[in-house]
């Protein structure tokens, strides 16, 4: 009875575990064998153990890719951060007015990458955008928004933070829910400022939602791709170039897909190592303080 | 449940093949997508512009042909990732456009087939094409496309802002003849228009700056790839080249920050005096200048790029038709001769875009000379330069060669450390190529 | 909840930043709607024009009229419906398998589904492009639908929510001799309606906008999905200048995943709750 209820569990799950090790398992090992081989997307190729890991290391084009995508993603990151809670603290009643302040927030997050560009490049245009018209309208020089090497990595930053904000809002307002009625309660016994009620009660019951949305925003942008390729095609001159868009001009470009697979490996790692990172780096501190 | 099978029947009808009893072709092209202005329209001689053209000439193939059907796919500008992705997917289109130097990668892997049978079975004769057309389309012993026109870059010149500069002499624009001629015009006419003397397109246009390189380094003898894994780019010449192109950004004589539709507007509402663009767009400047109240109404002109130094030619590249390998039915062969009759037959409407014909026939025949600015143009025939047909990887080497040479034009970075990385990148890229 | 109201009241300057914030918020919206509301020739080289009339709805025509636009929608619809219902089908039984049955390495298995967890899409994308192109799968529905199939999130949020219920269901059904496929269709899929509906919306958006893989694998413009062809007509219009029948377009795609959103905005907002729970 027992071994025929076992082997039916399996029945549940295979579909799913069939199609997963296909798609996912078996493309995640070959892409592993691929990066170390010089390979073209043809087939034509051969064996060259870490040679592309080494060419990787000496390419500035990737280096600066790198380069570039974790500075977008310092970016991004903790403005998002801060705008979404600060959102989140002010929309955080049961009034009709928050609702429709949220709603708002959270409109440019369900638009695809592609909508999102489109409009963005015809506020960011210094000749056909909008922003390009408020600025000769106050006499001022529009920004050169998309073409100029200091400006790119900041518009694209600019675009990300409109469309991303929505989410994050979201998981701080189910965050601030949570917090328990008498923390608040004892506060305003104590007469505590606002301030203090903030830094001391609502911060750290906030703690879990920070960690996460920093994680969760930190490895997506370090994916950042669309963007960096519709708004300014990685210029000007690789300015703007993230790694994902490397990998993609790589492969599809120049067809060099050995090269491309071992790019997508470092890029992982790297995303991997970030993120656990931040998880240890949360878990220490929290460790510490209660330990106090 | 009910959803689920709907959802099925839904995928399965979306998979299942067309059956109209016509001979269907897929067909790949790039030049823009303007089904909105001429729909379904077949009168090629009112259409202009290169989408208007190609789109009226396919309607009408497909009108005179009723047991043929071509199902057309427009990519954008040069479609090689989305080719490339659909060549990796084992479904290629029957018929592509693709730039002559692009041919090389495709055919050394037997990604295209040689289409010596089609022009066969077609009538057209490779003796019918031009010298620079022949070169561009034959490589390893056979032809590989049917070629459709060689192209280049122009200077657009606004001759009413010209006049205005003093620039104008018995009804012609003064060019320059020499690099500091230009910067001395350059600057006479900022200084009466109060516009740049260039527009320019730096911003997501890397094959501008490459056409720009390129020519003014071979003009002055420089040979770019000395063999089929390298080019050389960091050498006095080039340098001489680049900051020259240098100069001008520095000194603002061109416009700055401009794409490519922002710099065809800026040109169109007469902000500028020269746009170094190529052959494509005579025939939209000219719609222009006859459609009274446009500021280029009457006030234009055009010429090949100026001799400024050295031998005056031109880098010039050249459009064709290619047949991706893949199995076909011999209706589909056979519908794929019958295009090429057309298209061979059709060349003279095509190059009212401005392209240089592909079929010397066009060449000589009077309608083509009377096109206006043509005999101004002609001379691009003769001087034109592709590169070498051994070099592989073509388009992905302009784009980088491109985008190095704008930074190295704007000041992003320094001339040699652009030129420096351009080589290493294109030498580390042929190397690559087994 | 009076703490609540206490807390949320808020000073004339974040009145102000929040005005100032929703104007930022809508102002790219409104600019594109205005400027899909324009003549194609009035907008060249002056796209301020946008700001006064007169407007005209020439290019919503245009899109009905004359192009594949709608093809794209119809693609769209395809894609995102068949994805949906492929994850809550997959999602559900293998969450009901790992949740309440003992099978042997089912702890094992467990973990290897949430190591997908960790997997960046380009670490596996271009494999996955060589995989679906010898198995003559692009420029096909079920192409642009199964890899989407694959997400171990589905199948860790439907294991954790059945978890939470209670078994003595499942204990009492089965004193009635019923069988594993019955406790699961008739007792367990009923209660996870509120996961399913969340899930589903999930699955909805993310395929609806999908980039990259459709980007590689529907490469004939008949079977592009509205993210990807909105994407094609961005890189087109270099070539033709029609910018308000572009941002039309994009007024066009926005619309279906608009009215998704007002309709399952209560959906959503539960999924996120639900996650910063965890």
């Amino acid at each position: 009875m027992t071994s025929q209820r076992d082997w039916r569990g399996l029945l549940f799950v295979a579909p799913f575990l069939l199609l997963y090790s296909i798609i996912l398992i078996f493309p995640l090992l070959r892409g592993l064998w691929l990066s170390l081989n010089q390979v073209d997307l043809f087939g034509a190729g051969h064996f060259v153990g870490l040679g592309n890991y080494s060419r990787l290391l000496r390419d500035p084009i990737f280096g600066t890719s790198l380069v570039n995508t974790f500075v977008v993603t310092l970016m991004i990151v903790p403005a998002l951060t801060v705008i979404a809670l600060a959102l989140a603290l002010a929309l955080n009643r049961a009034s009709r007015s928050a609702a429709i302040f949220r709603g708002i927030f959270f409109s440019s997050a369900v638009l695809s990458v592609t909508i999102v560009t489109l409009i963005w490049r015809f506020m960011l245009a210094p000749d056909a955008g909008f922003l390009g018209f408020v600025a000769k309208a106050f006499s001022a020089e529009p920004l050169p928004f998309l073409s100029d090497e200091h400006l790119v990595l900041p518009a694209l930053a600019i675009t990300t933070i409109w469309w991303s904000v929505g989410f994050p809002m979201l998981l701080f307002l189910a965050g601030l829910q949570q917090i328990p009625e008498d923390m608040y309660e004892a506060a305003a016994l104590d007469n505590a400022g606002r301030w203090t009620t903030f830094w001391r009660i609502t911060l750290p019951s906030l703690r879990r939602t920070v960690v996460l949305v920093v994680m969760l925003q930190t490895a997506a942008q370090l994916q950042l791709f669309g963007q960096s390729q519709l708004l300014t095609a990685g210029g000007p001159s690789g300015a703007s170039r993230t790694a994902v868009l490397f990998l993609f001009e790589t492969a599809f470009g120049r067809w060099e897909l050995g090269y491309a697979s071992a790019a997508a490996e470092v890029l992982f790692l790297l995303i991997l190592a970030v993120t656990l990172t931040q998880y240890w780096a949360t878990g220490q501190t929290k460790g510490a303080r209660d330990g106090r | 449940m009910k959803r689920t099978a709907a959802i099925l029947l839904a995928i399965l009808l979306g998979s299942c093949a067309k059956s109209d009893g016509k001979t269907h072709i897929y067909l790949q092209r790039f030049f823009g997508e303007c089904g909105a202005e001429y729909g379904g329209s077949t009168d090629i001689a009112k259409a202009e512009g290169e989408c208007g053209i190609i789109t009226t000439m396919i309607n009408r193939f497909n009108a005179e042909n009723p047991d043929i059907q071509l199902d057309v796919n427009v990519v954008a500008w040069p479609g090689y990732p989305q080719l490339t992705a659909q060549v990796a997917a084992r479904d290629p289109p029957d018929l592509v456009t693709m730039h002559e130097g692009v041919i090389s990668d495709y055919a050394a892997k037997g990604l295209v087939e040689p289409v010596d049978g089609y022009l066969r079975a077609a009538g057209v004769s490779p003796d019918g094409f031009t010298e620079a057309a022949k070169q561009g389309v034959t490589m390893y012993g056979h032809i590989y496309a049917l070629p459709w026109d060689t192209h280049g870059g122009l200077f657009h010149v606004n001759t009413a802002l010209f006049a205005k500069a003093g620039l104008m002499r018995g009804g012609k624009p003064v060019l320059p003849n020499t690099a500091d001629e230009l910067i001395s015009q350059a600057r006479q006419f900022e200084q009466r228009t109060g516009k740049p003397y260039l527009i320019q397109s730096n911003v997501g246009d890397p094959a501008f700056a490459a056409r720009n390189l390129y020519t003014y380094m071979i003009a002055k003898g420089a040979v770019l790839f000395p063999d089929a894994h390298h080019i050389r780019l960091n050498t006095p010449v080039g340098v001489e080249v680049a900051a020259f192109f240098r100069r001008i950004n520095a000194e603002k004589l061109g416009s700055q920050n401009m794409d490519t539709p922002g710099a065809i507007a800026a040109f169109v509402s007469g902000e500028g005096g020269i746009y170094p663009t190529g052959t494509w767009m005579i025939g939209s400047f000219e719609q222009e200048a006859t459609t009274p109240g446009r500021p280029l109404y009457k006030n234009y002109a055009v010429y090949p790029y100026p001799h400024l130094w050295g031998e005056h030619v031109e880098f010039v590249s050249g459009h064709s038709w290619v047949v991706p390998t893949r199995k076909r039915t011999p209706q589909q062969r056979d519908a794929i001769a019958r295009f090429f009759k057309f298209m061979a037959a059709h060349n003279y409407d095509w190059v009212r875009t401005g392209h240089i014909p592909a079929f010397k026939a066009v060449l000589d025949d009077p309608r083509f000379k009377a096109l206006p600015h043509r005999a101004d143009i002609a001379p691009l025939a003769t001087i034109g330069r592709p590169l070498p047909s051994n070099v592989q990887r073509q388009n992905a080497i302009e784009g980088i060669v491109g985008e190095e040479a704008a930074a190295a034009f704007t000041g992003q970075k320094s001339i040699p450390q652009a030129l420096a990385q351009a080589e290493r990148r294109v030498n580390d890229l042929l190397s690559q190529i087994d | 909840m009076a703490a609540d109201l206490r807390r949320g009241r808020l000073t004339p300057l974040g009145w102000a930043g929040l005005l100032i914030g929703a104007a930022i918020m809508l102002a790219p919206l409104i600019w594109t709607l205005l400027l899909s509301l324009k003549n194609n020739g009035e907008l060249v080289g002056h796209s301020e024009a946008a700001l006064h009339g007169p407007y005209t709805l020439q290019n919503y025509a245009a899109i009905f009229g004359n192009s594949l636009t709608l093809r794209w929608l119809l693609n769209s619809t395809i894609v995102a419906l068949g994805q949906t219902a492929g994850v809550l089908i997959l999602a559900s039984l293998a969450g009901y398998g790992f949740a309440r049955l003992d099978f042997p390495f089912r702890r094992t298995l467990y973990i290897f589904v949430l190591v997908g967890l960790a997997v960046p899409s380009q670490a596996v994308i271009l494999v996955q492009h060589q995989l679906f192109a010898w198995l003559r799968l692009h420029n096909s529905y079920p192409g642009l639908i199964l890899p989407g199939l694959i997400a171990p999130f589905g199948v860790f949020f439907m294991t954790t929510y059945m978890r939470g219920i209670p078994r003595e269901l499942d204990e009492a059904a089965m004193l009635d001799g019923a069988s594993r496929w019955t406790i699961f269709w008739k007792i367990i899929m009923p209660l996870t309606v509120p996961a399913q509906s969340t899930l589903a919306v999930f699955t909805f958006l993310g395929a609806w906008n999908d980039y990259w893989w459709p980007l590689i694998s529907a490469t004939r413009s008949d079977m592009y999905t509205l993210t990807v062809g909105l994407a094609a007509a961005q890189m087109n219009y270099a070539q033709t200048s029609g910018l308000g029948y572009l941002m039309a377009q994009a007024v066009f795609a926005s619309i279906p995943i608009f009215i998704i959103y007002i309709i399952f905005q209560k959906q959503i907002v539960r999924a996120m709750a639900g996650t910063a729970v965890r």
